[in-house]
């Protein structure tokens, strides 16, 4: 094993002795997690759509699940569980898609465990997860169909996309729905940027079930990822410093 | 029961998960075929749950035709053309030249127009953004664009005088040091995010695959 590999895995058992301990530490020390607009405005966005019968749409994107652009739509399923937990008895509860028939098996999946946790079992329809299209852009051309057949008032787009994402994002700017999107591709983040009214930059696309009622680990690996990228920033400095100086 | 399956699906999750990682970071054959195998496994499930993922659609626009919902004509269409690719290419199988035919003269050329669309709506996009988000990020945003737009492009008078060359500087300044500077501290904090959400499906905090 080279040097790099001990690396890895030091980094790797690190981390999640670190997520660990903070999640201990949360049960005593409650993070208090910071104001993010976006999010503030998506829980009111959530509750309008509730009380007015309108739909909140949840994309898990275009990627695979099998692939490395998997982690955004796994962190859109826990956001997905959490919505459909609030929705479920709703007048019209939230419907999922996505671009890959293992991502809309995910979706059904969540949804199932979200609506047996209410114990409103028997209003799950498989139907609420939906494969859309198989490759980016089919999926971004039927997109348009259950945006308005469905009364999407809200549309969020949580997981792996490409450059289909901007008309996916756009697309629910023109239903003039709440939009909030955001991908692992940081070209695509460029794209939401422009297209939606509110885009996920950098990992905030991983945090959003923290921020709808999340679980307390879901609330310590925020303050794991603060601290981590705090710990980068100072070794970027110091390295830049002493390079400057001649010792590196 | 179910309790008793949760934790039993959880357990799989973590074991499976773990086993894969393991195969990736230490070079031993027996945990090296493991993760193949799971791997394998993995891409086989993936292929069934395109069929089901296919079988979901057409269940969703079959519903729709026979409820005659708004744009059900649309629904009955995909049907069709749904249905008469999955016959022809059982018959003549996925490399015959019906189906490339449908491939390359359909399926390609819509996808190919929907990327042209792609172009007028960040146009428009971007218009909006800077009509709607007066903030001082909107508008570094729109002005990088432009640099890059400007310094990149050919211009249709004066693409060899001295302004040219001096956006052509400014473009790969800009992108070069301030851009990839930028995207780069991004990359990080997706890595981290990427990383910290796989350990929390690994530790069996998240379970995304229901209960």
């Amino acid at each position: 094993m080279t040097v790099q590999d001990w690396l890895t895995i030091g980094i790797v058992a690190g981390l999640a002795a670190a997520l660990i301990v903070l999640t201990v530490a949360e049960r005593r020390w409650p993070t208090t997690l910071r104001r993010g607009a976006a999010f503030e405005a998506l829980d009111s966005a959530i509750e309008r759509a509730v009380e007015a019968g309108e739909r909140v749409h949840l994309s898990l994107g275009t990627g695979s699940l099998i692939g490395s652009d998997c982690a955004p739509a796994l962190a859109g399923a826990t956001a997905l569980a959490k919505i459909a937990e609030a929705t479920t008895l709703s007048d019209r509860p939230v419907v999922a898609s996505a671009g890959d028939g293992a991502l809309a098996v995910l979706a059904q999946d969540a949804l199932r465990g979200a609506y047996a946790r209410t114990g409103a079992k028997e209003h799950y329809r498989a139907t609420t997860g939906r494969m859309l299209g198989p490759t980016p852009f089919s999926y971004a051309a039927a997109l348009p169909v259950i945006l308005s057949s469905e009364k999407v008032s809200v549309h969020l787009l949580t997981g792996s996309f490409g450059a289909e994402g901007a008309l996916a994002a756009d697309m629910g700017e023109r239903q003039k729905a709440f939009v909030l999107a955001g991908s692992d591709e940081i070209q695509t983040q460029a794209l939401f940027f422009t297209t939606a009214e509110h885009a996920l930059i950098g990992e905030e696309v991983f945090v959003t079930g923290a921020y709808l009622q999340g679980s307390g680990m879901q609330r310590a690996s925020l303050r794991l990822q603060d601290g981590v990228r705090l710990a980068l920033v100072a070794a970027i400095l110091l390295g830049t410093l002493l390079r400057t100086l001649g010792v590196l | 029961m179910r309790g008793g399956l949760h934790y039993l699906w959880t357990a799989l999750a973590i074991l499976f998960g773990t086993l894969v990682l393991l195969g990736y970071v230490f070079e031993i054959p027996a945990l090296q075929s493991i993760r193949n195998l799971l791997m394998q496994w993995s891409v086989i499930l993936s292929a069934a749950a395109l069929l089901l993922g296919l079988v979901n659609m057409l269940s969703v626009h079959w519903n729709k035709v026979g409820a005659q919902e708004k744009g059900w004509p649309y629904s009955a269409l995909l049907l069709l053309a749904l249905l008469g690719t999955f016959i022809v290419g059982l018959i003549f199988g996925p490399d015959s030249a019906i189906l490339s035919a449908l491939f390359n003269d359909v399926q390609q050329p819509v996808e190919a127009s929907l990327v042209a669309l792609l172009a007028v709506t960040l146009t428009v996009a971007a218009f909006r953004l800077v009509a709607r988000r007066r903030n001082a990020s909107s508008i570094v945003f729109a002005v990088s664009a432009l640099v890059v737009l400007l310094g990149t492009g050919p211009w249709l008078v004066g693409g060899d005088g001295s302004w040219f060359q001096t956006m052509g500087a400014l473009r790969a300044w800009w992108s070069q040091v301030w851009a990839a500077g930028a995207a780069r501290g991004l990359l990080l904090g997706v890595a981290l995010g990427a990383t910290v959400t796989g350990l929390r499906v690994l530790l069996g905090s998240d379970r995304p695959y229901g209960d």
